[in-house]
């Protein structure tokens, strides 16, 4: 069986059907994907830029951060949870898309991205808490953010665009 | 006062035309504006909870509100213009949309009531009790999200 075959199967069923028909709910789930946007992605586009040093300069790297964070995860959620209904209701005409492929592809890489840039040289943030201009490493996790975030977003708006 | 005319002619322009015959413009617009979107109520958001006292409390409110603003306003720039260009090509359909009117009146009001209110009390020094930064940061959680709910429905209603 395959991944298009599961897809065409998930779009199908019963609840994808349901949520793809419906005149309120497709468009209001749709509309609370977009709104979280401002929580998740907007919260960590803060972190990327403090990261580069191009905003708060003066404020230690971990206010930022964790200040952040709990909104963050907050946006995450609901983003994830919103997007997720969203793929379940189209998954068959998703699949094929490249732009969709390409926005799946963009988020796993970002999760890499935070998970190195948590696991390496966050670890030694007492030392460059107060810097304006953070290590190599750290504004490369910055500009790498801001970067694939933006194509995430691009490439999320793009796809209602070329489906099939 | 019949708008009428203004959209007919706003519909016309030859920029107007020239994005509505184009098959990319019109969603290389779209994605600008909503990149400009995140940035905007992501910014004016973390304003917002800092005014409520429930985000970024280690910073001051004047740290917090004074060093997303430059953001916020090229956020707001980039939404505004692309929205603008966006509307030329599709005034009529505007023009008859219930939605369309909600948004621009919510987005007067938001634009208002930062530029107006929300800077001055977020301005270091300013004299304001924290009832009156919790109302105005919830007027301008509600005006804001507001106009985003708003433009999304254009295209339902």
């Amino acid at each position: 069986m395959s991944i298009f075959t599961i897809c065409k199967a998930i779009q199908d069923s019963s609840i994808g059907t349901q949520l793809r028909e419906s005149t309120y709910l497709w468009p209001a789930i749709e509309g609370v994907h977009l709104l979280s946007l401002a929580l998740s992605v907007g919260t960590i586009i803060l972190v990327d830029l403090r990261l580069i040093g191009a905003v708060m300069r003066e404020e230690p790297v971990t206010d930022v951060i964790e200040q952040t964070q709990p909104w963050t995860l907050a946006g995450f959620i609901t983003a994830f949870t919103t997007g997720g209904l969203l793929f379940w209701s189209e998954a068959g005409r998703l699949y094929p898309s490249n732009s969709f492929r390409f926005k799946m592809l963009f988020i796993f890489l970002l999760g890499i991205n935070a998970l190195v840039f948590h696991s390496t040289i966050y670890k030694t943030v007492d030392k460059w808490n107060n810097a304006a201009v953070t290590p190599f490493r750290a504004r490369f996790a910055g500009w790498f953010g801001l970067t694939f975030w933006a194509a995430v977003i691009f490439l999320g708006r793009w796809t209602a665009y070329n489906l099939k | 006062m019949n708008l009428l005319p203004l959209f007919q002619w706003f519909d016309a322009t030859s920029i107007g035309v020239a994005i509505r015959n184009s098959t990319d413009i019109f969603p290389v617009l779209e994605v600008f504006h909503i990149f400009g979107l995140t940035v905007l109520l992501g910014t004016l958001t973390i304003t917002d909870l800092r005014m409520l006292g429930i985000g970024m409390k280690r910073q001051s409110i004047a740290t917090v509100a004074g060093q997303l603003a430059p953001w916020t306003m090229w956020a707001a720039a980039v939404t505004i213009v692309t929205g603008f260009l966006l509307f030329l090509s599709e005034a009529m359909k505007c023009y008859g949309n219930a939605a369309f009117p909600w948004k621009m009146w919510l987005l007067l009001a938001g634009i208002l009531l930062y530029l107006f209110v929300q800077r001055r009390i977020t301005a270091p020094g300013a004299r304001v009790s924290p009832v009156q930064l919790k109302a105005v940061a919830v007027l301008s959680m509600t005006l804001w999200y507001g106009v985003a709910v708003a433009g999304r429905a254009i295209a339902f209603v």
